[in-house]
């Protein structure tokens, strides 16, 4: 209510929205991965809304790269743990 | 000359001149008296315009003074003093002044009557005071008690409660029930005549400071009239005999977000009238509630309890001004200034809201910002008139919310020192929900278009403010080793392995408050919380749908269907019980285990309701008409319902709540106001199902997830 400036979660559905036509042309696999990025990148709108940057898209893209970061990080220690426990 | 002490009823305009006040006095009278008082308001504007207006007004009876006066954005004007000893005049006069001279800037112009003489004498509605008489007029009048006073000695109302037997909207009622002190009785409807010289023989008899109805503005009140009128039997509700009742309108608002639709009322004198179904927030604090708003605010209770918290905020801040010589525009005449976009785009954000990390939590203590947004105005002087600028005197929004913020702390901390049992803690509770209301609102109204001291920057300010309190906060818990769970504008989930007792988490409230200079609450500590998902993407958190059991067992749940107003009765029921199931559960781990029988318990719902055993009232839904019945492209099922009223001669108007139950027929519903029943074969049970099942699935969703967060580094 009363804002002028419309809120980040408005600004990634708008641009979800716009690239429609481009999950459209994904294969049925590659949507689900692609819907994963975007539901990335709202695990951290607050963080998105408080860069304050021009282009909001420019940041959620840095979400996203930062749960893959997470998910990276997080395999890599399964793989020393089970690496570790099978000698 | 006489002299009275008691409690200050009602104050309102009278048409001969001067005021009414009716007092209640220690003795048990109610004393009618009359009193001088002249009220004033202001034009500005260029002087040839001042000078005609001056002309304009001179002939009429009021008195006219060049003087400057304070604006709280422009400094001293020179203004145009106009003051008559006739306040019931002040409209009539105001609105001619204003219509031959538009361009001109008005002041003091539209100010409740009990909010001058409240700013004038001191003395306050429902206080004590002391009047020094001469035969029925007030020479003197001594304030003895304060609006701020935590424990002022209860006015000892005499209360009548008038109840038809059904809601007028959906059948024509047989009886009222009169209830007054221990008696309690009907008087039939079947003869208005004598109905209403049974009404009036009780009015006479009771002498009610209170009349407490249900369907009182929009039914019964309009009915004494048109009876009166038929049986040529007068009834004047009022104990101002002089009066006649106040009647408004009905109309439908848009306010929050929402479409709102308010009933026509109806306003008495020298006693008051409250319609328990035609009121804001009065089910959540009742009368006490409404008494205390009365009180701080100095807006009549007839008005406080019809009216949102806002306008009762807009009172306290014209009452602040008043004190403080400031003027108060007829209209707003802040507008944003201009900025950059990107200083847009770093203004223009609200309040911090996390996205929380999905999944049952153990351990979890929820802290609270103690009324975290009328703190920050406060304690960093946040006002329209002093945003933007360095050491400002202290601001008309600080100055007013200041005691307000004590009021409501202290009132807070009792409360926290008393067993749950203690009488007092109902009322107690009721009084600091009331004032909690009018600081949460206070907010809004610095952004609020309309409102006559709000600056849109200022609002932004408070934001801005809030969101940096709480990365300080979330810093301070993650030095500390805990993981921020959640973080919710004013709010903190965390968690640290180890921790459970509320004693664990005193250093990290101490080291936040000590940081950001705002009390800090513990509301509580989770035996277990679920932060839920999407329902359209389940990896994608929602950040106002949670629901836990604290260590006590006691259950919060926020943004379930539980909490939704158009759920029905039965499921929420349901829910409710199944969430009472899952508190018996003392860790995340456990939960599990409990999902059975939540299962079990939604299969006998189920079979209750297949079998006819679910109370029909039970299954109602309640949907808002969101936009009139010819803006819908397919109808909404709450439209669906208008129309089947519609058809019947029904005037439905926008905002209005609609009663429905899901049935196999034409359109899928079946209008809850329908003079004929649903035949019970007809119910959509399959319809009633789903709702169940989605609701079902909400609680025990969470436990796919249970896991604790993942402490990566």
């Amino acid at each position: 209510m009363g804002r002028t400036v419309i809120t980040i979660t408005q600004q990634l559905n708008e641009t979800e929205s716009m690239l429609s036509p481009f999950r459209r042309t994904l294969r049925r696999s590659d949507q689900y991965v692609f819907d994963g990025l975007f539901a990335s990148a709202r695990m951290h709108i607050a963080a998105i809304g408080q860069a304050e940057s021009l282009l909001p898209f420019e940041t959620a893209l840095l979400a996203m790269l930062l749960e893959q970061s997470k998910e990276i990080a997080v395999l890599h220690q399964e793989l020393e743990r089970l690496k570790a426990k099978n000698g | 000359m006489g002299e009275a002490t008691g409690w200050l009823l009602d104050v309102y305009a009278d048409d001969e001149g001067g005021i009414v006040l009716w007092l209640l006095t220690d003795n048990d009278q109610r004393l009618r008296l009359r009193m001088d008082f002249d009220v004033t308001f202001y034009a500005a504007g260029e002087f040839s315009l001042l000078r005609q207006a001056w002309i304009f007004l001179k002939d009429k009876d009021v008195k006219l003074e060049r003087k400057t006066h304070r604006d709280l954005f422009l400094g001293q004007r020179d203004v145009l003093s106009v003051s008559t000893s006739n306040p019931a005049n002040i409209q009539k006069l105001f609105g001619e002044l204003q219509r031959n001279f538009p361009s001109l800037d008005y002041y003091d112009a539209d100010i409740p009557v009990s909010l001058r003489f409240i700013a004038q004498t001191n003395a306050h509605l429902l206080g004590r005071c002391r009047v020094k008489l001469d035969g029925e007029w007030v020479q003197t009048i001594e304030p003895l008690d304060s609006p701020w006073d935590i424990d002022p000695i209860p006015i000892p109302l005499r209360i009548l409660t008038l109840t038809p037997d059904c809601n007028p909207a959906v059948r024509k009622p047989k009886s009222l029930r009169v209830q007054y002190e221990q008696n309690n009785y009907e008087l039939k409807l079947a003869s208005s005549r004598l109905f209403l010289i049974g009404l009036k023989a009780d009015l006479k008899r009771i002498d009610p400071d209170l009349i407490l109805t249900d369907y009182g503005d929009t039914w019964l009140f309009p009915q004494l009239k048109l009876w009166s009128e038929e049986t040529g039997i007068e009834l004047n509700p009022n104990r101002d005999q002089d009066k006649d009742v106040l009647t408004r309108k009905a109309d439908s608002y848009f306010a929050y977000g929402q479409v709102t639709y308010r009933g026509a009322q109806t306003h008495l004198f020298g006693r008051w009238h409250i319609d328990r179904r035609n009121v804001m927030s009065f089910g959540e604090y009742g009368l006490e509630g409404a008494m205390e708003q009365a009180r701080v605010t100095g807006l009549g209770i007839q008005e406080m309890a019809r009216k949102s918290p806002g306008a009762g905020i807009t009172a306290m801040q014209m009452y602040t001004a008043l004190r403080n010589g400031i003027m108060i525009p007829f209209q707003k005449q802040q507008v944003e200034g201009t900025k950059t976009l990107a200083g847009l785009i770093r203004a223009d954000h609200g309040g911090l809201i996390y996205q929380p990390i999905i999944g049952l939590h153990g351990n979890v203590a929820q802290i609270d910002f103690s009324s975290m947004y009328p703190a920050i105005m406060v304690k960093h002087n946040i006002s329209p008139e002093t945003v933007g600028k360095e050491n400002a005197p202290e601001g008309l929004i600080p100055k007013t919310l200041r005691p307000l913020l004590e009021k409501r702390l202290m009132l807070k901390n009792i409360l926290s020192d008393l067993h749950p049992r203690d009488c007092r803690v109902e009322i107690l509770k009721a009084r600091a929900a009331a004032l909690k209301w009018l600081l949460v609102v206070c907010f809004g109204y610095l952004g609020y278009k309309n409102a006559r001291f709000g600056k849109i920057e200022s609002h932004e300010a408070v934001t801005a403010m809030s969101r940096e309190l709480m990365l300080q906060a979330k810093e301070v818990a993650e030095d500390m080793g805990f993981t921020v769970l959640h973080m919710y504008v004013d709010c903190l989930f965390v968690q640290q392995e180890g921790f459970h007792t509320p004693a664990d988490f005193t250093p990290l409230m101490s080291a936040i408050e000590e940081k950001t200079g705002i009390p800090i609450a513990l509301e509580g500590v989770f035996k277990w919380v679920a932060f839920l998902s999407s329902k359209r993407d389940a990896r994608v958190p929602v950040p106002n749908q949670y629901f836990g059991a604290f260590q006590d067992g006691t259950l919060k749940y926020r943004g379930i269907e539980l909490r939704r107003r158009d759920t029905t009765i039965w499921v929420r029921k349901i829910q409710l019980a199944t969430l009472k199931i899952l508190a018996r559960a003392g860790t995340p781990e456990e939960f599990a285990n409990r999902v059975p029988d939540v299962l079990a318990l939604a299969e006998n719902a189920k079979r209750e309701l297949r079998a006819g055993h679910v109370p029909i009232h039970e299954l109602i839904v309640r949907q808002k008409l969101s936009r009139t019945l010819d803006g819908y492209k397919s109808p909404s099922p709450a439209a669906r319902a208008a129309l089947q009223l519609q058809a019947k001669g029904r005037q439905i108007a926008l905002g209005q709540s609609m009663e429905f139950l899901f049935a196999h027929n034409a359109s899928g519903i079946h209008a809850w106001e329908l003079d004929e029943a649903l035949d019970p074969g007809r119910l959509d049970v399959k319809r009633y199902f789903r709702l169940l099942d989605r609701a079902i699935q909400t609680v025990i969703d969470p436990c796919k997830s249970c896991r604790v967060p993942e402490r990566l580094f």
